[in-house]
């Protein structure tokens, strides 16, 4: 009742990281097919050839956000990167995110991207309670539209990985959590959106970042995080002469 | 082998164990809390992956009477009526909670208030949604919470089995493997809970997060607890078709496509819904995966084994315009959605079976607690759309309010069945002890089998085989072993100690599935097509015997707040917008 879709007879020869800090790129030849992804590439390896590889993911459709690798000097997920999309001439060269601590093989240890999500005060500061109806808010007013813009982050870290700000200065908050920072501050239900903005602006802050735009070019869900920072930076410069937040 | 203690021991990081921690904490904030979890905290689980939404009776028009009736007509009158309850009433509280304090934000209405669409099987418009990426929105703001608070994070730790109190007393904890380091750790706790989840990876085109392998269920059966209704495996019908060698195969391509007006088409190219229905492809989750499945046994099939779906009728540009994240999904894939066709398969969903759990959470043996999709009895025969969420948020708030309340009546830190951990170990050893084999075929036999004698369509010749399959497929995996060396992230180990849970409980669903010889719900019988007499409805109890084989009893439903021919609510439920259970 079914059938595999079979190959095209082409192979790929691929690099994958081995190792941990310390290690080195082994070659694997590995079956082309029509319909791959590059978590598809890095399995088939898994299950083929290298049974200790070490890799991460879960949900399989780009909504976890746990499977990004940089493929061919880029990060991306790799659950919904197709391979015809990124092995030009049928290699693929896969290692672990930049800017975070190695594991093993391909995974990273996440710990230090959500720390920093904490740190720029990335979590809600509740008004009401369980107890009382909900708010009414209009999905048209400008605080809504610049929070919705934002809101459906999958934290993968591959702004995080991308940002090269991140990777010169090892106190930058990074994208995405600046990105949740600017959700709050815009979240007119949220009750300590000064301290957020504090929070995101301090040392560290939105103020670190160069405007390079590789969180933008990256962001595997089309979030522009680069705009949100702009934005905390110029609110907190408002704020800073004695202006108040809208 | 290292050991340490805790209060509150949570196995997994879902909507139930996420909410178990913060409630447990809520209430003591001095509680010593431990989440252990199989991925990355509120990275894995499925309640990350709900589409659709929230179910609950909030608008005035609507009831919790009415929620319920849906709930139990949806659930074939199988569900276990107080604890449904429950989750009606609980499912209130939850969503203020998750908006007012959590700060989830569901889409709204032009004049500010809340938005409830229409979900099937349901009497009223009342799924709460994030557009149609609902589950990352409410774990990504329970998530910021846990990390805001001091919980010990176990992250990619795997639980291997629950561990009883050498006085017999009642549990003492789990034994973990930190997959990170390949080490065993047992962690002691006061109170621990089950929030692992279930996801019937087991059948060849499957829709869970890929950690999921049913060990919580299993880790539960080998204690000794009983499981209920484990044959109710439901199927969502449009499951993405992209071969076998992919991932993408068997996850969800949602249902709005449908009610949208999308078209099924068979590998000739015709429109077959209405020769199996009268609302087509509006039918009912479970009606359109039977008819799918038929028209692929009648070998009228897509190039890869599957039905088409079609949207461009509706306008290429409209469907991308409402479906954005379908589209994307399906162009990621190298899929036309908009203006071709994408090739769909039936696609195992989600397990309404599971232990059998009290209303405060708790289970047949002190100290242990279960919340989520590891639990039966909320769902009955259908889980509707929309109350999957509702189930694990709801149950997962109030077993963290249950351990702390059990831990404040000096629960003590029990001594450990010493026995019981060597067992375990061994258990978890095995594969190293072995000639290395061919892992990948064996799981894609034990796919192939559930698929095609445990799956949508059953007869008892066909679960007869399917049992004797898995007698062999149990024996062959222990004959099958893999090299010993780097245990680190060898996700290779895990691979075995997954397949050793997913044929246990396949073992559970094809004993229930061969009991129940009538058809209600997600469960048919070709051989007993009808449900026959409501009054006399009785569920399925699974326990296993030292050797691990399934032991069952058909337990009559006590129908405690509404009998069948008896509704609360005046006029039909489950319909419409639609006539039955989604």
């Amino acid at each position: 009742m079914t059938t595999a879709t079979d190959s095209e007879g082409g192979t790929l020869a691929v690099e994958i990281w081995r190792g941990k800090d310390a290690g080195q790129f082994e070659t694997y030849t590995v079956p082309q097919r029509a319909n791959q992804t590059v978590l598809d590439v890095v399995t088939w390896i898994q299950r083929h050839a290298e049974p200790a590889l070490a890799y991460r993911f879960a949900c399989r459709v780009g909504v976890c956000g746990s499977c990004a690798m940089t493929v061919n000097g880029k990060p991306r997920w790799t659950c919904r990167t197709h391979v015809s999309k990124v092995a030009g001439e049928g290699a693929l060269r896969i290692e672990p995110l930049r800017n975070l601590p190695r594991l093993k093989d391909l995974a990273v240890d996440m710990t230090p991207f959500f720390e920093k999500w904490q740190r720029a005060q990335g979590r809600f500061t509740p008004t009401r309670t369980r107890n009382d109806p909900l708010t009414t808010v209009s999905p048209q007013s400008a605080g809504r539209k610049a929070a919705d813009a934002g809101i459906e982050c999958i934290n993968c870290a591959v702004c995080y990985s991308a940002c090269d700000v991140v990777g010169w200065d090892d106190g930058y908050l990074g994208p995405a959590a600046l990105n949740r920072a600017w959700t709050l501050v815009n979240d007119e239900r949220d009750g300590d959106r000064a301290g957020v903005l504090k929070a995101a602006s301090s040392g560290g802050g939105c103020h670190s970042c160069h405007t390079h735009g590789s969180c933008v070019e990256h962001c595997p869900v089309g979030i522009n995080p680069t705009a949100g920072i702009a934005g905390l930076k110029r609110w907190s410069i408002v704020e800073l002469l004695g202006g108040k937040l809208p | 082998m290292e050991e340490f203690d805790t209060d509150i021991l949570i196995l997994g990081a879902g909507g139930a164990g996420l909410f178990a921690a913060l409630h447990a904490l809520q209430a003591d904030p001095d509680l010593d809390v431990t989440v252990a979890v199989k991925g990355l905290l509120g990275k894995c689980g499925c309640t990350r992956m709900v589409q659709g939404g929230y179910n609950v009776a909030l608008d005035p028009r609507d009831s919790l009477e009415r929620h319920f009736m849906d709930t139990i007509v949806g659930g074939k009158w199988l569900p276990r009526q107080d604890l449904a309850w429950r989750l009606i009433e609980g499912a209130v509280e939850r969503v203020r909670e998750l908006e007012n304090e959590l700060g989830c934000f569901f889409d709204r209405n032009p004049d500010g208030s809340l938005h409830q669409k229409a979900f099937a099987g349901q009497s009223f418009d009342r799924t709460v949604h994030k557009g149609d990426l609902t589950g990352i929105e409410i774990i990504n703001r329970l998530m910021e919470q846990v990390w805001a608070r001091g919980i010990r994070k176990l992250e990619e730790h795997r639980a291997v089995a629950l561990i009883p109190a050498a006085d017999g007393s009642g549990l003492a904890g789990a034994l973990l493997i930190d997959m990170r380091t390949g080490g065993y750790r047992m962690v002691r706790a006061k109170a621990t809970l089950l929030a692992t989840g279930g996801g019937p990876t087991m059948y060849l085109y499957h829709t869970p997060s890929g950690d999921k392998s049913c060990d919580g269920m299993a880790m539960a059966m080998r204690l000794g607890l009983p499981v209920r209704d484990m044959e109710m495996v439901q199927f969502h019908p449009t499951g993405l078709l992209a071969g076998l060698d992919t991932r993408m195969t068997g996850t969800v391509l949602e249902e709005g496509l449908r009610g949208a007006g999308g078209y099924l088409l068979n590998g000739d190219g015709r429109r077959f819904m209405a020769d199996y229905d009268r609302a087509g492809e509006r039918a009912t989750r479970d009606v359109v995966s039977r008819s799918i499945y038929a028209e692929m046994r009648a070998g009228r099939t897509t190039p890869m084994g599957g039905a088409w779906i079609e949207m461009k009728h509706l306008g290429p540009e409209s469907v991308a315009k409402r479906f954005p994240g379908m589209v994307k999904r399906c162009a990621d894939c190298g899929f036309d959605l908009a203006g071709g066709r994408v090739e769909v398969v039936p696609t195992a969903h989600y397990m309404m079976g599971g232990v059998e759990f009290e209303i405060d959470t708790t289970t047949a043996i002190p100290g242990l607690f279960a919340a989520g999709e590891d639990c039966g009895g909320v769902h009955g025969a259908n889980r509707l759309g929309g109350n999957g969420v509702a189930n694990s948020t709801v149950f997962g708030g109030i077993a963290g309010d249950s351990m702390a309340r059990f831990v404040a009546r000096n629960a003590p830190l029990r001594d450990p069945d010493r026995a019981a951990i060597d067992a375990a170990v061994a258990r978890a050893e095995t594969p190293f002890a072995l000639a290395q084999g061919d892992l990948g075929d064996l799981r894609d036999r034990l796919w192939h089998l559930m698929w095609d004698e445990v799956g949508i369509l059953r007869t008892a010749d066909g679960l007869k085989r399917g049992l004797a399959g898995l007698a062999d497929l149990r024996a062959e995996l222990h004959r099958t072993g893999l090299a010993d060396g780097d245990r680190a992230f060898n996700l290779t180990w895990h691979d075995w100690l997954n397949l050793e849970s997913q044929i246990t409980v396949s073992e559970v669903i094809a004993t229930a599935a061969l009991a129940r010889e009538d058809s209600r719900g997600a469960h048919f019988r070709e051989d007993f097509p009808e449900t026959g007499d409501l009054d006399t409805t009785a569920f399925t109890r699974i326990t296993l015997d030292a050797t691990e084989r399934p032991q069952l009893s058909m337990v009559p439903v006590d129908f405690t707040i509404v009998k069948p021919g008896e509704s609360l609510i005046d006029d039909e439920a489950g319909a419409p917008p639609a006539s039955a259970a989604g």
